[in-house]
């Protein structure tokens, strides 16, 4: 049980020591960081209506963020989220524009079948190359975000330009009416139901079946999944493909749920924030979900804090970031935890 | 003949400040330590450069002001790698988060708006009769001896065989008295004066200006040269050089064949070719890799 409480209370003292070194920097800057929390909590989690607006960011982060997690506990680091979520949402609304006049009850499902494309091939190549050759993927998925985020402007300016649109930036049409899954509010049954059917069998994934089972094994110690048999190609291929197809489906999600559309340069953090997500649940899922309404509740609040607290909302990039220098530290928190067998990545 | 110059100094233009980004990579390659904070302390390099200009009016306080902020965040990411032993990774990406985010915050409550910031002069011109590379800054003109200084220093001096031994064999820097730990901290603090100098290229170089989130990439650029290269300073720095030619000629083809070949899409082509020059560094040598723990780098 120690372990799962270790689970539990040290992503909380991270979360707990970059809240006090952020409040003391905004203190510092002349801002009063008392006012800035409250604000935080009330803009987010105090209200019914707060509250729904953080489920609204937290939905296609939870979604994001389970395939992360499950990249991650294979052992690869997987930081091509953003990029996965951008491709995923730009196939989404080319399938969208291509089936426009189509039932929706068969085109919004196809249209989400691929955005996971979409998302799970901008997977695959990084994938590939690091498993064939070994191409560290932590580098080429990083480029693959900004490849993908150049495509996401070349689409919007180009073949799914919305002609209405106007000022500086430019974004897909918007989906039609029928094909939406959600208002702009984003709380919709249908979003519920998708995101509790990634959760659901994530979880059943991560714990219930043997790829769960190796994928552990492989994130802790690769040798070890060698003399167990275990084939660390396929399953490193597996992990690329499903947590692609999962920033895939966050995309599609967000394309005909809340935003409608796709602007280039929407969403920036979404990957790295759904990393942060992963890394503080320690990759369960079940936290992932709290977690994911942490940080979602966050970003909603930035919207606000400006008005509130007067604070840039740049302030909740900086305090996101505190957490992501700390989340990882391995400080004696429970000196078991450093003793932890096990290397963080496949040799 | 003339294009042909135009040509060369906007790739000394764009390349220089990825060159010292690269560079700041190397000496910390070579401490044992994958440095994915670059972008990260090179955006506050060029943020603390231009708002240092706009504030004091004086280049030299604004450069030292520059180097101070980069070499306490690079202490702070050696701090949490090497003493809280955090992924190396996350961390960099930490340490970039706080970067982008830290610098558009201060711009904001110093100036008060998030507009970009323009400093009325930037880094002296190499100035005299020399045709287009008159313009180019003196950090331009610097950077091939920063180069070859740090080959001297990585491959030719005590110092540099015990950042190798930090990095490679702990066991044998500890045995000649060298602390690696120590070791890995003087290159993080050799990366941020660098890294200061990439960012101070970048903003004040030719532009005179900080726009939240400038970087955009180029540290991460900076970095895959450190792995094209090898983790060898010229030819990290002609790795380096080559994100920059084929950045710059994407540019180029952009004016002849606009019509047939998106802007967008040309622009892809530095990332592109980083991917492929990762993948071919896979092939030729045993892929780099990051060591797991610092606990693999700490031998006690």
């Amino acid at each position: 049980m120690t372990g799962k409480l270790d689970a539990i209370l040290r992503p909380l003292a991270f979360i707990l020591l970059a809240t006090l070194i952020c409040g003391l920097v905004f203190q510092i800057a002349g801002y009063s960081a008392l006012l800035m929390f409250d604000s935080i909590l009330d803009g987010a989690f105090l209200s019914r209506r707060s509250l729904e607006k953080s489920l609204r960011w937290a939905l296609p982060l939870f979604i994001t963020a389970v395939g992360v997690g499950i990249s991650f506990r294979c052992g690869f680091f997987n930081i091509g989220a953003q990029g996965q979520f951008y491709i995923g949402a730009i196939c989404a609304a080319f399938a969208a524009e291509w089936m426009a006049g189509a039932p929706a009850a068969i085109a919004v499902p196809l249209g989400m079948l691929a955005g996971m494309a979409g998302g799970a091939l901008w997977a695959l190549w990084p994938g590939i190359l690091r498993l064939r050759s070994g191409a560290d993927e932590v580098i080429t998925t990083l480029m693959g975000n900004f490849i993908a985020g150049l495509i996401l402007v070349y689409v919007t300016s180009g073949p799914l330009k919305d002609p209405s649109g106007s000022g500086q930036q430019a974004s897909t049409r918007i989906v039609p009416e029928e094909m939406r899954i959600s208002d702009a509010g984003g709380v919709s049954p249908t979003i519920i139901a998708i995101a509790a059917a990634v959760g659901i069998s994530g979880w059943l994934l991560v714990n219930r079946t043997a790829f769960g089972a190796l994928a552990g094994l492989a994130g802790r110690n690769p040798t070890m999944l060698r003399f167990q048999g275990g084939r660390i190609w396929q399953l490193g291929l597996a992990s690329f493909l499903i947590s692609g197809a999962l920033a895939g489906l966050a995309g599609s999600v967000e394309l005909f749920g809340p935003s409608g559309r796709i602007a280039s340069g929407s969403l920036p953090a979404h990957g790295f924030t759904a990393i942060l997500v992963a890394l503080v649940a320690s990759y369960a899922v079940l936290a992932t979900a709290v977690s994911a309404l942490f940080f979602g509740g966050l970003f909603s609040a930035a919207l606000f804090l400006p008005i509130l607290a007067g604070l840039p909302a740049s302030a909740i990039d900086l305090f996101n970031a505190t957490v992501a220098l700390l989340i990882t530290a391995r400080i004696a928190l429970g000196s078991r935890l450093h003793r932890l067998p096990g290397r963080w990545r496949n040799g | 003949m003339v294009d042909f110059h135009e040509f060369f100094v906007a790739i000394l233009r764009s390349g220089t400040p990825l060159v010292y980004a690269a560079m700041a990579g190397v000496i910390v390659q070579r401490s044992g330590i994958w440095h994915l904070g670059l972008e990260g302390i090179m955006i506050i390099g060029a943020c603390a450069t231009i708002v240092g200009i706009v504030l004091t009016h004086s280049f030299t306080i604004a450069i030292l002001a520059a180097t101070l902020t980069c070499v306490a965040a690079s202490a702070l990411q050696w701090f949490v790698i090497e003493k809280l032993r955090a992924n190396q990774i996350i961390v960099g990406l930490g340490i970039t988060g706080i970067g982008i985010g830290g610098t558009a915050f201060a711009v904001e409550i110093i100036f008060g708006s998030l507009a970009a910031v323009s400093a009325p002069f930037g880094v002296p011109r190499i100035g005299g009769d020399f045709g287009p590379y008159s313009r180019l800054s003196i950090l331009v003109l610097a950077m091939p001896f920063v180069v070859l200084a740090i080959w001297v220093l990585l491959s030719r001096t005590r110092f540099g065989l015990r950042l190798a031994a930090a990095g490679e064999h702990p066991f044998a820097a500890r045995s000649v008295g060298a602390n690696p730990s120590v070791m890995r901290l003087l290159a993080f603090a050799a990366g941020g004066i660098l890294c200061a100098l990439a960012g101070a290229e970048l903003a004040a170089g030719s532009l005179q200006i900080f726009a939240q989130n400038m970087v955009a990439g180029r540290g991460f650029m900076g970095f895959a040269a450190v792995i094209f290269g090898g983790g060898h300073p010229v030819g990290s720095a002609l790795a380096a050089a080559f994100f920059s030619l084929v950045g710059v000629a994407g540019i180029r083809m952009q004016i002849h064949f606009g019509a047939f070949v998106s802007h967008d899409l040309l622009l892809c082509l530095p990332y592109l070719a980083t991917v492929l020059g990762v993948w071919l560094t896979s092939r030729t040598r045993r892929g780099t890799r990051a060591a797991a723990q610092i606990a693999e780098l700490q031998d006690h």
